[in-house]
């Protein structure tokens, strides 16, 4: 009798947010005759992908039982690069030269960006002893100064149909973004779930002194999961970017909360080793869902913010729960 | 050994591929030089009016087929007529028509067409970018900066305010038969055909 319960309350536990879900559409759903429609659906898939990207990336510091508050930050600095310079490219004066960059170019210098600044994080947590909190919250202001250094704090508009279509355009009747993120998640699904990298982040995060003795390079697999993160965030920023047809020096501002409650809500443990790539997906599902059908209520954007931290709060009391019970 | 070799050569062969679509390298003197040519929106403008806007102008719906649709089946109108370069609800149409005037003041006159539609048409204030957006004719990624596109807008209006009203508005008085064309805004979201201004691009008093 106890072997089942105990079956049926770890199938509970996994399936928790997937419940949660399907509860937020149903009851959005019996409230408002617009939710359940294609094009709303659509619309947003198309909203939660950059919150997929970011909260992966999240969901892979977070199971190293690390945090990284820069994400919003590094987005929005990695948005701004590309758009720069796809715009208006580098000007050597001392050389006559000018560097122009195709569309290719641009998104690969966006990716290195956010690739290096991730790195930046990552060699600070493994080399100085710095707390992720906190190195990541230095590097969150470092990235929004550069942002409005390079922009000079005004967006960079008209980029083109071509670096448009990435936000905007549709794929076998799919939105691009939908794509984006799906591949994002194949990789990370992939990465977390049948390489040794994934078992190490895992590892690490479960019990880092123990990985340590084993044998598990530590700093590099932090150093590596921070940059992969940093890519994430820049992934998304060419996403924003690309949608609003413009670099704005603010874009993903709070974005790093969104990612952490998709990442909490999706049942991925704060204190590392035990969490999913799906769980977090689901998450970010919610986090849309939600904010989706708070604006469709006609809900007063100051109260969706207390709802919000609400739900955050009471999946992070359920995780405790089952932390406890496990 | 060997092997490595030729993985290293790949990669390096690969690096370069990639680097040679990612940037281009051009005289930065010829760059600033294109770059620095200022757009002339007022000639720019007066091309668009006399090849584009005005034989656009001369295709425009009629405003006793225009209005009544408006008022009977708005979507289908917005979807077969309604322009708009930005985002947001504001829509632009061309309109064109005959009718006689029944009502000449500061800044507008009204005309009731054939079929009983009153059209109020701007002959003072004319300002906006309907006469720009409504043809559906200037694409936005055309310009290199929204500045420019402003100025274009500006430049028609001016050449309206300069050289199409001042004749017109000397000579119109009450019960003259007049034709028009030109353009003017609706909210989709928020239908109000009383607030119809056309914007003219053409005015004409018939004998």
């Amino acid at each position: 009798m106890d072997t089942i319960l105990s079956k049926y309350r770890s199938h509970l536990v996994k399936f928790q947010p997937l419940i949660a879900l399907v509860l937020l559409c149903i009851g959005i759903s019996l409230m408002s005759d617009k939710f359940m429609t294609v094009d709303n659906g659509w619309n947003v898939m198309r909203q939660i992908s950059v919150n997929i990207c970011i909260s992966v990336g999240m969901t892979l510091v977070v199971l190293t039982s690390g945090i990284d508050l820069s994400v919003g930050s590094v987005l929005a600095l990695c948005g701004a690069i590309t758009a720069g310079l796809l715009k208006f490219g580098i000007e050597v004066p001392s050389n006559n030269l000018f560097v122009g960059f195709t569309l290719l170019g641009a998104i690969l210098a966006g990716l290195i960006a956010g690739s290096l600044l991730g790195l930046f994080n990552g060699w600070t947590v493994t080399k100085f002893k710095v707390p992720p909190f906190v190195a990541t919250l230095a590097m969150l202001t470092i990235a929004r100064g550069l942002t409005m250094l390079y922009t000079k704090g005004f967006p960079i508009s008209n980029l083109g149909d071509s670096f448009a279509y990435i936000g905007t355009g549709w794929f076998l009747g799919i939105p691009v973004p939908v794509w984006v993120s799906a591949v994002v998640i194949v990789i990370a699904v992939i990465i977390t779930q049948k390489t040794a990298l994934g078992r190490y982040i895992y590892a690490i995060g479960g019990n880092e002194s123990a990985s340590k003795l084993s044998g598990i390079n530590i700093s590099k697999i932090k150093m590596i999961v921070y940059s992969i993160a940093g890519v994430l965030s820049a992934v998304g920023g060419i996403m924003v970017t690309s949608r609003l047809d413009s670099a704005q020096p603010n874009a993903g501002m709070s974005y790093e909360l969104d990612a952490i409650a998709a990442v909490v809500i999706g049942g991925t443990s704060l204190s590392g080793g035990r969490g999913t790539i799906m769980g977090t997906v689901l998450g970010a599902i919610i986090i849309g869902v939600l904010n989706n059908g708070l604006v469709l209520l006609n809900v007063s954007p100051f109260w969706q913010q207390v709802v919000k931290g609400g739900v955050i709060l009471l999946a992070v009391i359920i995780d405790r729960a089952n932390a406890k019970n496990d | 050994m060997l092997k490595q070799g030729i993985k290293y050569c790949i990669a390096i062969v690969l690096v370069l591929f990639v680097l040679s679509q990612s940037v281009y390298f051009k005289k930065l003197s010829d760059v600033k030089a294109a770059a620095n040519k200022v757009f002339n929106a007022p000639a720019y403008a007066r091309n668009y009016l006399k090849t584009q806007l005005l034989p656009a102008s001369k295709t425009s719906p009629d405003a006793d087929q225009l209005i009544p649709m408006l008022s009977s089946n708005p979507g289908k109108a917005f979807k077969t007529y309604a322009r708009g370069l930005a985002i947001g609800n504001i829509r632009y149409f061309m309109v064109q028509g005959k009718g006689q005037v029944t009502n000449v003041d500061e800044n507008d006159v009204y005309v009731l067409t054939a079929n009983k539609q009153t059209i109020k048409i701007a002959i003072e204030y004319v300002f906006g970018n309907a006469l720009r957006d409504a043809p559906g004719i200037i694409d936005i990624n055309d310009f290199a900066n929204t500045m420019d596109l402003n100025n274009i807008a500006a430049a028609v209006d001016k050449i309206v305010r300069d050289e199409v009203l001042p004749p017109f508005r000397s000579q119109v008085k009450k019960g003259d038969n007049i034709s028009f064309a030109g353009a003017f805004e609706l909210n989709q979201e928020h239908i109000n055909l009383a607030s119809i201004e056309v914007i003219p691009v053409l005015l004409k008093i018939d004998k």
